[in-house]
């Protein structure tokens, strides 16, 4: 291998590849990190919420004035609701999970505010609610319908059963089941764990308590409710333009506000990791593309400025591969030390995004995929005009002066 | 001289048209990407009051857990909103040369016209004292006066939407519109107001949109009006009405002060820390003494408007014009040297080295400014797709890709920077080539 003639003529012609080096090396950088962070985010966005995200909407109201009939309306409104062709089930409920609103609240093991404790996100549904919101029942039982009733306004009353998730359970009961425990308010009122659900999101996408939901067997007061509805696949859009259509035709003293599907409101959570992935996508393709072109524009000009040399070498017995080769060869030392040197710029920018913005520490295998890919890149773009090198007639060394 | 230099810059381009067209894509891409970033970050990083930042204070007192801060992660700070009591108390003083306490609420309004239906509105409750301070534009009317806070009489002010929809956009001052059971009289509609960030309640969304219609403070305790912003409470009270949340320690009110000057500032912030310590002889706020005032810009420190997301973003785009530049570099200095053989035989015939480096630039300068003109527009392509995709269902998306008169000079500018950074070592270079060992060989 010629690897030593190859060195001494890059040598001369050095500023051109230690561009083409740097360049390489910053791209790698950034594509490294910016892959991580895409990944990171996709992770993020595709955990399982645990319910029927699919098919879910809710229909939210506003009651006119005091002509509005709290009990009767909202209870003939679900009730129409759930008799609608498609409806698998609906219920009334004081916030959506994966809005971006909702509410919260400590519970204790034991009263007096003592014991383990957890912060969990509360949902207020009646029986209907485990069904309408598609979430799997693993352990005991649903609320019974009987102990299903309204608080009264402004009060601290609390329930007397609870479903829980199974994260929830873990954290306040981690030995042993939960079913037939007690969890306590901050007032020391208890209530029985009756179910424990397999998984469940509540309302803040990125709060690290996102699986820390319970279930209150209320029938939520006109205040904070809204009606959520489960459709049979695929029948979800028709089904919100017909709920809409045959609630608003009811004068019961409320106005339909907005009827919005749980997926918008979710994509609406995740709207800023989306933007995140999807710009980042676009900055790495560009890069990549951009390098590219950049090693492709350059090995071409050398090439054709260096015409004359290649047919003298084909002149003297050089053959093809030999010419394919030589650029090849001095290509893969340029990209080599740029990916080399690109190493070491992923890890401090890692390590920089780490520290400043408390991201997690990048990933070694993500800078092992970045160097193949960048490799690949960079010996992708030398090939044609290596190749149009090859071509270059051994009579052209007799040409000129 | 210019009309050759940019002849000779031209001829050349167009000779390795191919390269040239790569160099102006470079640097267009690494200039749509800033500006796309910057663009973004400024929209979110702006004051949209920042003429009163030295005189708007919002008003916050440790009210929180003495076990523990009412936020982990900025634990010196105290909790950003006040419960109805001390903000009561507190908007009792008359420091401030104005002052208000607030919170939004919900209802429906009716406006009692022919043909119009009941619509679903956000209602701001609040003191007069809203529109001056925060120098809200006017189209019909006026705010309300501070006998009218005390009263509280029935005035409402609407926004302008809201006015249309429930006017057609006419002059309703003097009307009256039904909010849930009650009737109040239109005293003033706003023209657009869109206070981006939303600096005046940041608590559900830094770009939210301001609220439908605006009336006084007092009327919260008399309708009984739900607060549908934050409500955050820390301790275990038994509650059986709406007086017992009245006197909570849920906090759920904001407040905000004018302190014309640093000497009124500090009388209010001795005010306010009296009234703490009155209130933990009395046996509340047990926390310690932490009572601050916020400007606007801290305000907005505070609630972190600009995401961490979006500085993340500000140094990759950086350094995607980074990798750019470096490669159009290359390109220049490959192109350039290419030709050395003419600029050899220039020389030869006279041209100074100055000529020939200035020939150069002027051919880069030509390079950098394509390359920002195409940015630019690509910028503005990427900014309507961004709109295209996301501004029906997120308004603040509609708010942050507004194309704005500084990001588009600085991009200019920064255009012809990299340009010339880009150019200058490769110009200097074949300036510095001796002529004679190009003539040479040839």
């Amino acid at each position: 291998m010629e690897l030593q003639p190859i060195m001494r003529a890059l040598w001369r012609n050095r500023t051109g590849a230690v561009l083409v080096a740097l360049q390489i090396a910053l791209a790698l950088a950034i594509v490294v990190n910016s892959t991580y962070i895409i990944v990171q985010r996709l992770e993020h966005m595709g955990r399982d919420p645990g319910l029927d995200v699919a098919n879910l909407f809710t229909v939210i109201f506003a009651p006119t004035g005091s002509n509005f009939d709290p009990e009767v309306a909202m209870r003939d409104d679900v009730e129409l609701l759930r008799a609608l062709p498609g409806v698998v089930d609906a219920t009334r409920i004081n916030s959506i999970p994966l809005s971006g609103g909702g509410s919260s609240t400590v519970y204790y093991t034991q009263p007096g505010e003592k014991g383990r404790e957890a912060l969990g996100n509360y949902y207020e549904v009646d029986e209907h609610g485990i069904n309408t919101l598609g979430v799997r029942l693993v352990e005991g039982r649903n609320f019974d319908p009987s102990i299903v009733r309204r608080l009264p306004d402004n009060s601290s009353a609390f329930v007397p059963e609870v479903i829980i998730t199974r994260a929830f359970a873990k954290e306040m009961f981690p030995d042993g089941s939960a079913i037939g425990q007690t969890v306590y308010d901050g007032l020391g009122q208890p209530a029985r764990v009756v179910g424990v659900l397999d998984k469940m999101h509540g309302a803040w996408v990125d709060w690290d308590k996102l699986d820390n939901v319970v279930l209150h067997p209320v029938l939520t007061s006109e205040r904070f409710a809204m009606y959520l509805v489960r459709a049979k696949p695929g029948q979800r859009d028709s089904l919100m333009r017909l709920a809409e259509d045959k609630l608003a035709a009811i004068d019961n003293g409320r106005i339909i506000h907005k009827v919005r599907s749980v997926e918008e409101l979710a994509a609406r959570s995740y709207a800023d990791d989306r933007a995140m992935t999807v710009y980042l996508s676009v900055v790495v393709g560009m890069l990549l593309a951009i390098s590219a072109l950049g090693i492709f524009g350059l090995a071409a000009f050398n090439v054709s400025t260096r015409t004359k040399q290649i047919g003298t070498r084909r002149a003297v017995g050089a053959r093809r591969f030999d010419i394919v080769r030589y650029f090849m060869v001095e290509n893969w030392v340029i990209t080599t030390a740029g990916v080399l040197v690109g190493c070491v710029l992923a890890l401090v920018l890692g390590y920089w995004l780490s520290s400043a913005f408390e991201l997690p520490r990048l990933k070694l295998y993500y800078l092992v995929a970045g160097v193949v890919v960048l490799w690949a890149v960079g010996l992708a773009a030398a090939l044609w005009p290596a190749r149009r090198a090859a071509r270059v007639s051994p009579a052209v060394a007799t040409r000129t002066v | 001289m210019f009309d050759y230099d940019l002849k000779l810059a031209l001829r050349s381009l167009r000779r390795h048209i191919g390269l040239s067209m790569l160099m102006v894509l470079a640097v267009a891409l690494g200039i749509a990407v800033c500006t796309i970033t910057f663009t973004v970050y400024h929209a979110m990083s702006t004051n949209p009051i920042a003429w009163k930042n030295d005189r708007l204070y919002a008003v916050t007192i440790d009210s929180w857990d003495p076990e523990k801060p009412a936020d982990d992660e900025q634990p010196e700070m105290p909790p950003e909103q006040l419960t109805y009591r001390d903000a009561i108390a507190l908007h009792a003083a008359d420091i401030p040369e104005r002052s208000l306490v607030m919170f939004k609420s919900e209802r429906v309004l009716n406006p009692q016209q022919p043909g119009r239906t009941p619509f679903y509105t956000l209602v701001r409750v609040t003191h007069g004292d809203f529109f001056p301070m925060f120098e809200t534009p006017f189209l019909y009317g006026s705010g309300w006066d501070r006998e009218a806070d005390a009263g509280p009489e029935p005035v409402i002010v609407l926004s302008r939407e809201t006015n249309e929809k429930a006017f057609g956009g006419e002059n309703s001052v003097g009307r009256t519109v039904r909010l849930g059971d009650n009737e109040f009289r239109i005293v003033g509609v706003l023209d657009r107001w869109e206070p981006a960030p939303k600096f005046y309640d940041l608590n559900n969304g830094s770009f939210q949109e301001a609220e439908d219609v605006f009336i006084p403070f007092m009327w919260g305790e008399t309708l009984q009006l739900p607060a549908v912003g934050n409500t955050n409470c820390w301790k275990s009270e038994q509650i059986e009405s709406f007086g017992d949340f009245l006197n909570s320690e849920c906090v759920w009110v904001q407040m905000w002060a004018e302190l014309p000057d640093r000497d009124t500032r500090e009388r209010y912030q001795a005010f306010v820390d009296n009234y703490v310590r009155g209130q933990k002889a009395g046996g509340r706020l047990p926390r310690p003494l932490n009572n601050r005032l916020f400007n606007v810009d801290e305000w907005l420190d505070f609630y972190k408007v600009v995401k961490k997301d979006n500085r993340v973003l500000i140094g990759i785009a950086l350094l995607f014009l980074a990798v750019c530049l470096v490669n159009i570099i290359g390109l220049l200095l490959a192109k350039f040297l290419n030709g050395a053989a003419l600029t050899g035989l220039r020389r030869a015939l006279g041209a100074s080295r100055k000529d020939v480096i200035r020939q150069h630039l002027t051919e880069v300068v030509l390079v950098g400014l394509a390359g920002g003109v195409l940015g630019l527009l690509f910028a503005v392509a990427g900014l309507a797709g961004i709109r295209a995709i996301y501004g029906d269902t997120y308004d603040r998306y509609e708010q942050l890709t507004r194309i704005d008169p500084v990001v588009v000079l600085v991009t200019l500018g920064l255009s012809l920077l990299a340009g010339l950074i880009a150019g200058v070592y490769p110009a200097w270079r074949i300036g510095h080539t001796s002529p004679a060992v190009y003539l040479k060989t040839q």
